[in-house]
């Protein structure tokens, strides 16, 4: 029983640590969307429009030291997970965009979206994220 | 690297989550290394064997073949 009970406390203090990350998560996704809001859609001036394009800089530079301190904060083993998952997707995007620019070369694909490199990233990081750790269960 | 994690661990009656509370580490860690899959640095194995009251030698072997003789093969 005293087990199960010190297996469940260790549990909620895992997950209750992940909710200031995702509190500041919700927060620059919001203030974010609002940028792309103010841009696309409204009448601004040339400084409120750079005002506007930078809005989302101080919650995301938030979440970067928030990872961070996170990373710093992982165990060797989680340290080595998130490499192998780092290096997974910094390898693959650097392979899809090599791929993407020979298309583009041949016209295959029309001009590639910026945001789309991220979006690459962050699918492969995941794929070496689960990769890493179904492999060393 | 062999390790008698796991017969420590049901020794002292102990989850892989208890464990990994004990020497603050998750518990993924203690999966991995337990299994084999993972061998731990030296801070990592002292913290495992001191946890069960044990020498590093005691926890793990090293089946590297150039280490000398092997302990606790029986």
């Amino acid at each position: 029983m005293d087990r199960v009970h010190s297996d469940q406390q260790l549990g909620i203090r895992q997950s209750r640590s992940y909710l200031p990350f995702l509190l500041v998560l919700i927060i620059a996704s919001a203030i974010d969307l609002t940028a792309y809001y103010l841009l696309d859609r409204v009448s601004l001036s040339q400084p409120a429009r750079i005002g506007a394009a930078l809005l989302p800089l101080p919650g995301n530079l938030t979440l970067l030291l928030m990872i961070l301190r996170r990373i710093r904060r992982l165990d060797e083993f989680q340290k080595h997970v998130q490499l192998e998952a780092v290096a997974a997707g910094f390898l693959a995007t650097g392979v899809a965009v090599f791929i993407y620019g020979y298309l583009q070369k041949a016209h295959a694909v029309g001009a590639l979206n910026m945001g789309l490199v991220w979006v690459f990233m962050v699918i492969f990081y995941a794929a070496g994220y689960f990769a890493a750790v179904s492999h060393y269960k | 690297m062999k390790n008698r994690i796991r017969v420590l661990r049901a020794e002292k009656d102990w989850t892989q989550a208890q464990l990994a509370s004990h020497i603050g580490v998750s518990r993924q860690a203690v999966i991995a290394v337990e299994n084999g899959k993972y061998d731990p640095a030296l801070p990592l194995a002292f913290k495992i064997a001191r946890a069960f009251g044990k020498n590093v030698e005691e926890v793990f072997l090293w089946e590297g073949g150039d280490g000398g003789p092997p302990s606790w093969s029986s």
